[in-house]
């Protein structure tokens, strides 16, 4: 997504605020590489209740949120001082919401590390264990997609992302019906846990396929994917 | 030159006919007042402009946007027959105002003027008092009389009438250069155009007299339908409801340059995902 394209008469202009785009675009990347680190640590928590990771992933969960901040301000910034129209416009409002996206993402992964000290409540039950480590492998799985999308502009693996086959529900569907048919002392204990990290690995994918329409808005602008939002 | 047409300019009964029917439930666009198809404008054998094709629609706003010579002020001047003026002019393909051939033979171009009203790049006032420069269109169009009532709405439609009425016959020259620009407009609409044409009008003034001209404009396109020929892109997106966009081309062997229409669409459309990647490279800047 080079902003000179090939084909253009004449001679650049702008330079600096070419630059300046092309900034926002490298620090979004970033800011997804810092949340996919901390979706791997919130794997690893899941699997082993590690506290240490877990308060790793914590501490770094506040660096994605200045960054949230800083290049949120800096998309203002251009706002005001470069005006920018057409597919620049597109690239700053872009940024600015695929970075709350991002900065989603990292939230919901942390309610997922915070069941560290329930790890063995969690693990207690081998088959709900099991779909929930399933679905943080699919999260995961997306989000980097997610990410990958991004970095290559590349309009076919975003649109494979917001429109694949809804498997995430399919899983959130056996955890359900496992947990409805629990028994036991810690049925509820385990339910309640479970349910929690459930839903934010599922919302953690919707937001991933979020991702991907944000994306096809910026390459296409077409303004149906703007309207891509998390049920 | 098309040649459907026994009729003139001043026969006040010529519609359009291009929205009638259709049965669409939609909102109907406006009626087309100039319907410009494959336009070349020649300078002697210099071929100027070519190929333009756009339909004007009532009471909208149109911009026309694009580097210096690419024939935006060549194009506007085809709509009130100024071209007529400059020597070796000649203007091939159509002009349709309301289905009329506008450069038919019988037609004459003075009836064309009163239908269309133009505002210039710098303000230019008669040296004469505020009152007489905005009275000169109606009385040179032979209105007799007692022209105050006329004079004030039209002042009044420049929004300059409280800033003027108590001095009505001093000099059109001790005013602001904006209260110029917008004295320039009063005395473009006194003559009840049915188009004003403007060739850049606020590339003289400051960012306030900018923004009063913008808000006339918005104000007035109720009455008026209006093409803006500016160099001001952001002007273009707030206050046009289509834009043109025009760019040069290089001829091959005489190095000479002509200029053409690249898209031609909503402004919305044009400033947020344009079609053309040459509209994309003009709109952002980043090519000159």
């Amino acid at each position: 997504m080079s902003p000179v394209d090939s084909g253009s008469e004449g001679t650049p202009l702008r330079l600096n605020f070419t630059a300046e785009l092309e900034q926002l675009r490298l620090q979004v990347e970033m800011m997804g590489v810092l949340v996919d680190h901390n979706l791997e640590r919130m794997r690893e928590v899941l699997r082993s209740g590690d506290f240490a990771l877990a308060a790793e992933a914590l501490r770094a969960d506040d660096d994605i949120d200045a960054m949230n901040v800083s290049l949120t301000e800096r998309c203002y910034e251009v706002l005001a001082r470069e005006g920018p129209v057409a597919s620049d416009l597109r690239l700053v409002v872009s940024v600015i919401r695929m970075t709350s996206e991002l900065e989603r993402i990292g939230d919901l992964a942390l309610r997922v590390v915070k069941l560290a000290p329930a790890h063995d409540v969690l693990a207690s039950n081998p088959r709900t264990f099991d779909i929930l480590q399933t679905m943080a492998d699919e999260a995961v799985d997306h989000f980097r997609m997610a990410l990958r999308a991004w970095s290559g502009a590349d309009l076919d693996l975003a649109t494979g992302l917001a429109t694949a086959p809804r498997t995430m529900d399919l899983h959130n569907e056996q955890l359900m019906q496992a947990l409805v048919g629990l028994e036991g002392p810690d049925a509820v204990a385990v339910a309640l846990r479970t349910l929690v990290a459930g839903q934010a690995l599922e919302r953690i994918n919707d937001h991933a396929a979020i991702l991907g329409a944000r994306l096809r808005y910026l390459l296409t602008g077409d303004p149906d994917h703007l309207t891509a939002e998390v049920r | 030159m098309t040649d459907t047409t026994s009729a003139t300019v001043s026969d006040t009964t010529v519609t359009t006919s291009t929205v009638a029917g259709g049965g669409e439930p939609t909102v109907e666009p406006a009626a087309v007042v100039f319907d410009v198809a494959d336009l070349d404008v020649y300078y002697g054998a210099f071929r100027a402009v070519r190929n333009v094709d756009l339909k004007v629609r009532q009471n909208e706003i149109t911009a026309f946007i694009g580097p210096s010579g690419c024939g935006k002020s060549t194009v506007l001047r085809c709509f009130d027959r100024m071209n007529d003026l400059i020597d070796g002019c000649r203007v091939e393909g159509q002009l349709l105002y309301h289905g009329v051939d506008l450069y038919d033979s019988r037609i004459d171009p003075v009836e064309v003027r009163k239908r269309v009203g133009m505002v210039f790049q710098k303000p230019n006032p008669f040296p004469k008092s505020i009152y007489d420069n905005v009275a000169f269109g109606p009385r040179l169009a032979g209105k007799k009389g007692d022209l105050d009532e006329t004079v004030e709405r039209a002042l009044r439609r420049a929004a300059l009438w409280d800033e003027v009425k108590d001095r009505l016959r001093k000099s059109a020259m001790g005013l602001s250069g904006g209260q110029q620009q917008r004295l320039c407009i009063a005395r473009a609409i006194a003559i009840d155009p049915e188009v004003v044409l403007m060739d850049e009008p606020c590339s003289a003034l400051d960012p306030i007299a900018t923004a009063r001209i913008e808000d006339l404009m918005q104000e007035i396109k109720t009455d008026y339908t209006i093409i803006i020929v500016t160099h001001n892109m952001q002007q273009a997106a707030r206050v046009s409801d289509r834009t043109a966009f025009f760019t040069t081309e290089v001829n091959e062997q005489s190095d000479t340059r002509t200029g053409l229409v690249v898209e031609f669409d909503e402004t919305e459309k044009i400033f947020s995902n344009p079609a053309d990647e040459r509209t994309e490279n003009y709109v952002t800047g980043r090519f000159g």
